[in-house]
């Protein structure tokens, strides 16, 4: 088949390569379609409009070259504050969620009794809707709630605390649902690396009497370091880029200092989540279009840190 | 061992504790709700709110509830369909410039295009006559790039003997119609696990169904549903339909997960090896 094609189309367009073509496209159409107008033409527009104030009426629009992205730079403070939150989030989120995920999968790799049923429920939070997540965290952490209830009658905070009052406590409920969210997702990824270290490795390590951390390092971490840098890439892609979740959980609070870039974007311009009727879209397209440089950069230099240029699949 | 044993425990207790917490809570009465919210077991357990949610006005469960069901049924069909033709076209196709659209899909996966294309995407839909609606919404869906589970369906295709599609081809089978007789019928499982990845994506779908139905509230699903009571003025005191509501939203999701774990499982891991 692949033979085939090829002759077809170094020489005419065998009719069969035609057929099969149309074939093709034909089953790709809605996709096809779909890529051109609700991905490709939404960045040439979101770009067009970065070079002009413009809030949604188009006869209004007045072109004004590279203000829009002199302002992000010089005078918009609060702009690279949200970024400041979103790399504290990430700082914050990203280790403990790796370091633990590893640390659950290497003891589930025993594969001792009941570690198919562990597995399964340590999957279970990540099939629960983030609005779901912010609506019962803030319900656990509000004043007189179960949180607050019980580390004052173990003695561990003096009287309650009102979590959501500060930008640090806020943050770490952020942490610990997004933890709680999709650490289990990244337990699954380990274990099948894991899964993959040859048994005999760890045999032979066994006989010249490496301990079992040595062997973690030594063997564990090695072996399964390909994937380690893709699961790394997807949590950190995912963490980065984290929005309707810090709106349902705190709404960016208290006033907009738990606000990551997306969130805030949302925030600041999409119709629902802003307090604007008019938002300056010009601008607006400016710091979106900025944002997505910076997030696709961070991807790029860690693909190219990580030496693997690769695409994830 | 037991060490290992009381590190499970212990993580299933703090996994699982928030959605019992959840349940547990959703059997109180509001008063219990009100004045003493710290205590786990319901002192006088009660299907009040259930009753309250089913026939609370502002708060129309059975609406919501029906329009999360229609939305996710038909973006899980459509995203089966379309994901299991493009995956398979992708791994088995021959066509003009196939290398660079599939190169574009996968740029997807990393290109965040940030919600101000939103006002493009109603641009495009206004074209159309659709004005901003679940339908408008789901005609978006009908238009999407599920790029992952085209990966999947790609994955799968590739490792099905190519013999097979030769054999049809030379009964007089074409392209088409070897999707339909042929290989369609061995992506069970893969649709299986497609199936159950975009229910859950769906169902808990929030930001695009708020700003979709934001001038049609009787168009919100169970989600917008639940994030409008939590941001309205009567927060405080609605702890009790929300949870109730967050119970029922879950409900499911949590069945769906329970039958087809497995599915989910797959779905990961055929998605992570490939790194």
């Amino acid at each position: 088949m692949k033979f085939a094609s090829k002759n077809g189309k170094s020489k005419s367009m065998s009719s069969a390569y035609k057929s099969e073509s149309i074939a093709c496209y034909l089953m790709i159409l809605l996709p096809l379609i779909g890529f051109i107008v609700f991905n490709v033409y939404p960045i040439l527009w979101t770009f067009r409009w970065s070079w002009f104030s413009y809030n949604g009426i188009d006869s209004q629009a007045i072109f004004v070259g590279w203000e829009n992205f002199k302002t992000v730079f010089t005078t918009d403070t609060t702009y690279w504050k949200v970024w400041l939150t979103t790399l504290q989030y990430g700082i914050l989120k990203v280790p403990i969620e790796m370091s633990l995920a590893l640390f659950i999968a290497v003891l589930l790799n025993r594969q001792f009794k009941g570690a198919k049923m562990f597995q399964a429920l340590f999957y279970l939070p990540n099939v629960v809707s983030v609005a779901i997540i912010g609506l019962i965290f803030s319900n656990m952490f509000s004043y007189w709630g179960v949180v607050n209830t019980y580390l004052v009658e173990w003695g561990i905070i003096q009287a309650e605390i009102d979590w959501f009052a500060s930008k640090w406590t806020a943050m770490f409920m952020l942490v610990l649902g997004g933890v709680w969210n999709t650490f289990g997702v990244n337990v699954m990824y380990f274990l099948s690396a894991l899964i993959n270290v040859p048994e005999e490795l760890y045999e032979s390590a066994e006989i010249d009497g490496a301990s079992k951390t040595r062997q973690f390092f030594s063997i564990t971490i090695p072996m399964i370091a390909p994937v380690f840098q893709t699961i790394l890439l997807l949590s950190l892609v995912g963490t980065l880029g984290v929005n309707d979740y810090i709106l349902a959980f705190t709404g960016g609070g208290p006033s907009g200092q738990t606000l990551t870039v997306m969130s805030y974007l949302t925030r600041q311009f999409v119709p629902g989540f802003t307090d604007s009727t008019t938002p300056a879209l010009g601008y607006g397209c400016a710091m979106s279009f900025m944002t997505t440089i910076i997030l696709t950069t961070i991807a790029l230099v860690y693909n190219k840190l990580s030496g693997k240029l690769k695409t994830v699949y | 061992m037991l060490l290992i044993y009381a590190v499970m425990i212990l993580i299933s207790a703090v996994v699982l504790f928030p959605l019992l917490y959840t349940l547990l809570a959703s059997f109180k009465s509001n008063m219990e709700l009100m004045t003493d919210p710290g205590s786990i077991i319901p002192k006088n357990p009660t299907f009040e709110n259930y009753v309250t949610a089913l026939k609370s006005p502002d708060f129309n469960v059975p609406r919501l509830l029906w329009n999360s069901i229609y939305y996710t049924l038909i973006n899980v069909l459509v995203i089966t369909a379309t994901s299991s033709m493009a995956g398979y076209v992708f791994a088995r196709g021959n066509f003009p410039f196939k290398r660079t659209i599939f190169v574009c899909f996968s740029s997807l996966l990393f290109i965040k295009t940030g919600m101000l294309g939103i006002y493009a995407t109603f641009k495009v839909l206004n074209v159309v006559n659709l004005t901003q609606s679940l339908w408008a919404l789901i005609v978006y869906h009908i238009f999407s790039v599920p790029v992952v589970d085209i990966f999947l369906v790609k994955g799968y295709v590739q490792s099905l003997p190519i013999a097979m599609d030769e054999a049809a081809k030379i009964d007089g089978c074409s392209f088409f119609k070897t999707f339909i007789y042929i290989i369609a019928p061995l992506l069970k499982p893969i649709i299986a696990t497609i199936a159950i990845l975009s229910f859950k994506a769906s169902w808990n779908e929030y930001l695009m169904p708020t700003i979709f139905t934001l001038t049609q509230p009787s168009q919100r699903t169970l989600m917008v549903g639940l994030m409008a009571l939590k941001n309205s003025g009567e927060a405080a005191t609605s702890w009790n339909l929300m949870l109730t509501g967050s119970v029922i939203a879950l409900i499911p999701v949590l069945i769906a997960y329970s039958f087809g774990n497995k599915y989910f499982i797959k779905g990961l891991s055929a998605g992570a090896v490939k790194g």
